[in-house]
């Protein structure tokens, strides 16, 4: 066998060993976690307070909320590569893997794992890219994201990322929801509801789609599962009415509308002398924050007035729906308070059975079309002073292996590699996150992790820890037991923190 | 004062408390449930509970509580606190040592009541709920107010906090609350008038009757009951294809309807299928769990998320019937209700033998046939019947039968094994190339004669050999595939083939041959699935081929509506069922049989199967099922259960606020009703409870927010299904078509985007734009956006509780939607129609959906909004056509409204009425129920 495939299964066996010993050494600590979860139950009845630190009133659902502690971000840009690409081919750098190219897959690697397509034994696929080291920290990206090498600087990447879930739509679940089930609500809803958000005149959590296609999870991927649906994610749409119903009907301008809301809300009054019910003076200031929402989505949607410079530097094209459209939008929500935005980027899957997104083919295009609006989107954010207390999270639900995918055991039209649950890159910038820095560290041919290893239990914790949350407290309360994202799970990765 | 020294004195004074508290309390023994079990749930359990045992101490159950520790002694000595390490822990005075770990002390009373707990024998008692409820004395109260025995309940609790009964609402109130309660619709004006102007005593009563007996009261409960279902079109996850099982959604309308009793509505959804001679209502009935959903996305494991769908039917019976929180015993025991982990998987065994597998096909599915082909099939019968000797004639045409409706059980590609030139296409289907082959193990073959095979192939002949044992053996069947579609297209079909008689269990060899394929790798033959049948009398008949074609004919309609229903394993495909240790399905522990945990009620007398575990839910010892459906029903019409969380009634789930008149309803609907839901909503509607006025002072909403005590009215905003269903009814729209498919009302362009399916959101014609929206099609992964603003489940688990939300995104929907701004379009007409001056018809309006008269305050308001329209479409006539709508949608709904007089050509006045509706439409009253 050649002697680099032994290397990297000998580390993996130290590192499974390491694991599997510290795991037996640390059931203490997992059963800490456990402990301080239903040791919330410190009185009688636990109140949401004692629960979570969260007194959340509804009928402000979004009213702004302390943290735990002091947050270093107040506010989150997710970036999510739906069908996930290819970390050989941007960060990953893996010159060995070049080496064992065409060769077969030594059965080790396969035994006792599942894939999606894979059959029988694939071949080693080497990079599909030139990497070149940038910056200060000279950190290593491929030559299909040529712009992004100027951020690394700015940046910490978690090279070894893992996850358990090898199918799209549970993989995306689990990012988003801490369960690759439907069910549960997603990073978004806990994070408004923990937090509320700046600005009542617009949603709290608002998502933006590009790429033709929802992303797999459907909208259960920005669902509010259990808690109440106030805190689901808000599609803010390109064509079509930016906010679903936030435009009047035909027929009726604002002023027309600003008079039947008065209305409304004078008759509503007179009922309220009546009733004494106080749902009734909340569904008036429902009605006025509604007439404020139809003013400020459509002004924060339209991007026809940004200067020429700004839209030279995102690569935006105004009326388009783009991934470089959302970046410049999600600018402008976190600008105005906005706690959380979500992006999915439809149609990274490169399997190798379509040339859109093989990687010797479509791939460059995707990148290309990414690599400058999120360029732009980091030094934007910079410039203005937001990075500071913004979170920017790129990834995907997982990574992609390092053999070339053999669907149903026979040879694609187009190079491609199958989902890849071991090894995967994740990056983070911005409030509360180290510049220049990385994490983690995968084998010689980019199969496992084999330093410093990361779930999505650890990154959403992460996520919570820079917003001010405890993610083993923020919890709600539902059939009996305390829910909370990371589930029994999950590690805050304190290296990547300032 | 030291810190040590004031504490010191702060214990004496409370341990001189408890002494004097002690000596003035007369000797009763402790109350488990009341004192103890609140103590041990906060303050021990999650170190020494189902998940954690601490020193090898639990507190889980009383036998774990008084077994030895790792001691080796117990903690717990019944009946000697002094000698029981528990005790002494608690007072212990190194903070190491003493208990709660790392945590405040106990308070010195709450030590008290350990100490004399222990002393009294250290019993134990189970939690409320999973004691038998008793029928408890109906209080005496001394009040001339009340109508039933509901009222008697309340009232007591309401002197216990010095809160009196609100007078009877106003009756329209009264009548547009029952209306809304009981069939989800506000009553028509002429329902109004009837009810107003009787005066006789049982006027309320008669209006109660009509509702229950209106068809549109299955319709309203049918929302509710499809929450627990989770009840959707579309089967979820990436692919999110559409799923045929509105006819179960039709089932549970008629089971409502009918009154069909709550015993028999159980056992028909979990377990129609194992009933003697089922009838086909009865296995749509079990469709309930195939509500789960179904991962169709490439590469997905089928067993993986078969098991997944098996424990949601798990977790979902036991929220639904039990009330019961099973979702933590899946990886650990209980933390504090005593449900063990194995349990779990003794539960989930019932469940487990399901013959659905998580394919594409949604098999097994009951087919059914438009009254054209179930002619033929009866001719084909007769034909065979013909045929069939005596003694076999009911086994021969049940083969028939069998075949026609269900067909089970299937093979799937998912069970072939060793696959040699041949793979799962798409994880989904079997494709085998030239000379590849695909085999499965132990098939069954005695008695079998044919395989029904529904097959493909890619273009050229092709024929699929079936060997038997080995690669080489015996062929025992064989298909060809003729050409019979355009080069290149694959089509599968089904195909009836002969088998040769062999007896015994045998590994099949699926060969496949096509010596024209170009590339060797290319797919000659593939298959969904395979089924084995008996002998069909006559096959072997010379007439038999035109019967043959007839036969496959109507097998192959493509219009043939197929439900998906539970079917179970026959014992040669039985699974075997063990606990997945830390919940994790690929690691199997030590194997369970089917049972219901120990902690409640005994399941010895029943079948360890589905059937039986439906009858032991709804039989008299279970003390959880009818408790926790009445307590549904209860908060649909108050709005918050009398156990407020619905689907949680264990230790952690909240206290009821009534427990004698829980327990009282609950025997009531068990035995009085028979388990009749008519009689029990009855019961409470004519309660003058329910019928209480919602006004309420400042006193009462700073005395009783939450309205628990029940010292008014329910005053509640409306559902989801309601607001809509209102708007509609109230501007005329509102179809009352009953039944059927799904249908696709208006929604926003560009909701649906959904991975790789092609479907579309393709609005329906006609009057099924306008139904009632519990039959507008649920698309998993993109449910209608206006239902789900306002609150409703998304469908994909089971929603015992909607939470209630008020937001500017709900206030969007009614004000904006095209949907509404219909609706206000159809009430603008009417308000038109109804003559007199513009003041006059603007309260036309008013009354027409509020069902009151507007005072003059509101009329001046509704007149100012009119006279701002009149001037903006004065300066804007050009936008006069937009609000009415010119597109095609407005002859509709003139058609529908149906006009008894010519439409008005005063169509600015008509402009301006429609701004009007539109706000009366929005208005708090309209979306509240009172």
């Amino acid at each position: 066998m050649n002697p680099l495939f032994l290397e990297a299964i000998q580390r993996q066996t130290e590192y499974m060993t390491r694991r599997h010993f510290l795991s037996k050494c640390t059931t203490g600590i997992g059963a800490m976690a456990l402990a301080s979860l239903t040791g919330c139950f410190a009185d009688k009845k636990p109140s949401q307070e004692q629960v979570s630190g969260i007194v959340r009133d509804l009928s402000r659902p979004f009213a702004p909320l302390p943290s735990h502690f002091a947050p270093k971000a107040k506010r989150v840009i997710f970036l999510h590569m739906a069908g996930a690409p290819s970390q050989l081919e941007l960060f990953d750098y893996k010159p060995e893997l070049q080496k064992l190219d065409g060769q077969l897959c030594p059965p080790s690697l396969l035994e006792g794992k599942r894939f999606a397509f894979i059959k029988g034994v694939p071949k080693m696929l080497g990079p599909q890219a030139q990497f070149k080291q940038y910056g200060q920290s000279g950190a290593w990206v491929s030559h299909h994201l040529p712009e992004f090498a100027s951020m690394v600087d700015d940046v910490s990447f978690l090279k070894a990322m893992h996850t358990d879930q090898f199918n799209h739509a549970p993989a995306q679940l689990l990012i988003q929801t801490g369960n690759a089930r439907l069910g549960r609500p997603s990073m978004g809803a806990w994070v408004t509801y923990g937090l509320g958000s700046e600005n009542e005149n617009l949603p709290g959590f608002i998502v933006l789609l590009s790429g033709g296609k929802a992303p797999d999870a459907g909208k259960a991927g920005y669902g509010s599962g259990f808690l109440p649906t106030v805190y689901q994610g808000v599609e803010c749409r390109s064509k079509g009415e930016p906010v679903l119903y936030v435009a009047n009907p035909e027929g009726m301008d604002r002023d027309l509308r600003k008079a039947s809301l008065q209305a409304i809300n004078d008759i509503n009054r007179i009922q309220h002398e009546e009733t004494g019910d106080p749902e009734t003076i909340s569904r008036i200031s429902q009605y006025e924050m509604a007439f404020k929402m139809q003013i400020s989505v459509p002004e924060v949607m339209d991007i026809k007035d940004e200067p020429q410079w700004v839209h030279e530097m995102y690569g935006t094209e105004p009326g388009k729906s783009s991934f470089a459209n959302n970046c410049l939008l999600a600018r402008r929500l976190t600008e105005r308070g906005v706690r959380f935005v979500q992006l999915f980027d439809w149609g990274w899957d490169s399997h190798g059975n379509d040339p859109s997104n093989a990687l010797d083919k479509g791939f460059s295009t995707l990148c290309h079309n990414i690599d400058k609006p999120i360029t732009a989107l980091l030094k934007d954010l910079k410039m203005r002073g937001l990075l500071d207390e913004t979170l920017v999270v790129w990834g995907a639900e997982f990574g992609r292996t390092p053999m070339q995918e053999n669907r149903e055991g026979k040879q694609m039209e187009f190079k491609g590699r199958d989902h890849h649950t071991e090894a995967f890159t994740v990056w983070m910038a911005g409030g509360g996150i180290k510049s220049g820095y990385s994490h983690g560290e995968t084998d010689e041919i980019g199969y496992y992790g084999i330093k410093d290893r990361t779930d999505i239990y650890d990154l959403q914790a992460t996520i919570l820890h820079c917003l001010g949350f405890n993610h083993e407290k923020l919890t709600y309360p539902f059939q009996g037991r305390n829910f909370r994202l990371t589930d029994v799970h999950g590690k805050v990765i304190t290296k990547i923190l300032v | 004062m030291s810190k040590r020294r004031r504490n010191f004195l702060v214990g004496s004074i409370g341990g001189l408390a408890v002494l004097i508290f002690l000596w003035v309390r007369p000797h009763k023994e402790v109350d488990f449930n009341a004192e103890v079990r609140p103590i041990i749930n906060t303050k021990c359990i999650s170190c020494h509970g189902g998940v954690k045992e601490s020193g090898g101490f639990s507190l889980f159950s009383r036998e774990d509580a008084l077994k030895p520790t790792k001691s080796g002694k117990p903690a717990i000595i019944p009946g000697d606190p002094d000698d029981s390490e528990f005790m002494k822990r608690l007072v212990h005075a190194d903070p190491e040592e003493r208990m709660p770990y790392h945590a405040e002390p106990l308070k010195p009373e709450e030590i008290e009541i350990l100490r004399q707990w222990i002393a009294d024998g250290a019993n134990w008692q189970d939690h409320w709920a999973y004691l038998k409820p008793v029928k408890p004395e109906i209080p005496t109260i001394d009040t001339t107010w009340g109508n039933n025995v509901i009222d008697n309940f309340i009232y007591q609790k309401l002197k216990t906090v010095h809160l009196n009964p609100a007078p009877q609402a106003d009756k329209t109130t009264l009548l547009r609350r029952l209306s809304m309660d009981l069939i989800g619709l506000p009553p028509t004006e002429k329902e109004l008038t009837e009810f107003l102007v009787d005066s006789s005593v049982n006027a309320y009563q008669k209006q109660v009757d009509r509702l229950l007996a209106s068809p549109h009261f299955g319709e309203r409960w049918a929302a509710m009951w499809l929450d627990l279902a989770r009840y959707a079109d579309s089967r979820g996850y990436e692919k999110d294809q559409p799923r045929n099982i509105w006819r179960y959604r039709d089932y549970v309308i008629n089971s409502f309807n009918e009154d069909k009793p709550f015993d028999q509505f159980t056992i028909e959804q979990l377990a129609g299928d194992l009933l003697s001679n089922p009838s086909e209502s009865q296995l749509i009935a079990t469709a309930y769990h195939r509500n789960t959903t179904n991962n169709d996305e490439g590469g997905t494991d089928d067993e993986e998320f078969r098991t997944t769908s098996v424990i949601d039917r798990v977790n979902n019976t036991w929220e639904v019937w039990q009330g019961t929180t099973m979702g933590c015993v899946q990886c650990h025991s209980h933390p504090y209700d005593p449900v063990r982990h194995e349990e779990f998987y003794q539960s989930m065994a019932f469940f487990n033998n399901s013959r659905d597998e998580d394919v594409p096909d949604e098999t097994p599915v009951l087919a059914q046939y438009n009254p054209a082909d179930q002619e033929k099939i009866n001719s084909l019968k007769k034909w065979i019947g013909a045929y069939t000797s005596p003694s076999e004639k009911s086994n021969g045409l049940s083969e028939i039968d069998q075949l026609f409706s269900i067909a089970e059980p299937k093979i799937h590609p998912h069970t072939f094994d060793t696959l040699t030139n041949a793979a799962l296409m798409d994880g989904k289907f079997m494709g085998i190339g030239h000379t590849g082959f695909a085999r499965v193990k132990n098939v069954d073959l005695t008695g079998k004669r044919h395989i029904v095979l529904n097959a493909g192939f890619g273009g050229n002949d092709c024929r699929l050999e079936i060997r038997k044992d080995k690669l080489d053996g015996d062929v025992i069947a064989e298909a060809t595939f003729k050409n019979e579609k355009k080069p290149g297209a694959w089509s599968f079909r089904k195909m009836l083939i002969d088998l040769k008689p062999v007896n015994g269990k045998h590994t099949l060899y699926f060969i496949a041959y096509n010596p024209k394929t170009k590339n060797i790798q290319d797919y000659a033959a593939s298959f969904r699935w395979l089924y084995f049948m008996n002998k069909i009398p006559g096959s072997d008949h010379a007439d038999f081929a035109p019967i043959k074609d007839t036969l496959l004919a109507i097998l192959n309609r493509s219009e043939i509506d197929y439900t998906p229903v539970m079917q179970e394993n026959p014992a040669n495909f039985k699974r075997k069922s063990f606990v997945f240790e830390r919940g994790n399905w690929l690691t199997k522990g030590k194997e369970v049989q089917p049972i219901t945990p120990k902690f409640l009620s005994s399941f010895a007398s029943y079948s360890s199967d589905r059937l039986g575990l439906a009858k032991w839910l709804v039989s008299k010892d279970n003390s959880l099922t009818a408790r926790v459906t009445v307590n549904r029903f209860w908060e649909q019409l108050f709005g918050t259960g009398i156990v407020e969380t619905l689907e949680d009634f264990g230790s952690q789930g909240a206290k009821p606020s009534h427990p004698e008149l829980l327990d009282y309803l609950a025997i009531s609907f068990q035995t009085d009703f028979h388990w009749s839901i008519k009689k029990l909503l009855q019961q409470i509607v004519m309660s003058a409870t329910y019928q209480q006025s919602s006004v309420a002072s400042k006193l009462l909403i700073s005395k009783d927010p939450a309205n628990r005590y029940l010292a008014r009215g329910p005053r509640v905003r409306l559902s989801a299904e309601q607001v809509r269903d209102q708007a509609l009814a109230v501007s005329g729209l509102l179809s009352k078509k009953m039944y059927g498919k799904s249908v696709m009302p208006p929604q926003p362009d560009g909701v649906w985007q959904v991975v790789y399916s092609g479907e579309q959101w393709k609005t329906s014609a006609g009057e099924d734009a306008f139904r009632r929206a519990l039959y507008t099609f649920w698309r998993r992964s993109s449910p209608y956006p206006s239902l789900m603003t306002f609150d409703a489940a998304g469908r994909e688990v089971c929603v015992s509780r909607r939470i209630r939300t008020n937001t500017p995104l709900q206030a969007l929907v009614t004000l904006n939607d095209t949907v509404f701004i219909s609706a206000a379009r159809g009430l603008a007409s009417q308000m038109q129609n109804s003559r007199g001056s513009i003041s006059d018809q603007l309260l036309y309006g008013y009354k027409r959906a509020l069902l009151k008269n507007g005072n003059t305050r509101i009329a001046k308001v509704l007149l100012k909004l009119y006279q701002n329209a009149d001037l903006y479409y004065r300066k804007n006539p050009d936008e006069i056509a937009k609000i009415l709508g010119k597109h095609p949608d407005r002859k509709e709904i003139m058609q529908a409204v149906v006009l008894n007089t010519s439409v008005s050509t005063d169509q600015r006045h008509l402009a301006c009425l429609t701004i009007v509706a539109n706000a009366i439409m929005n208005l708090d009253e309209f979306i509240m129920k009172e």
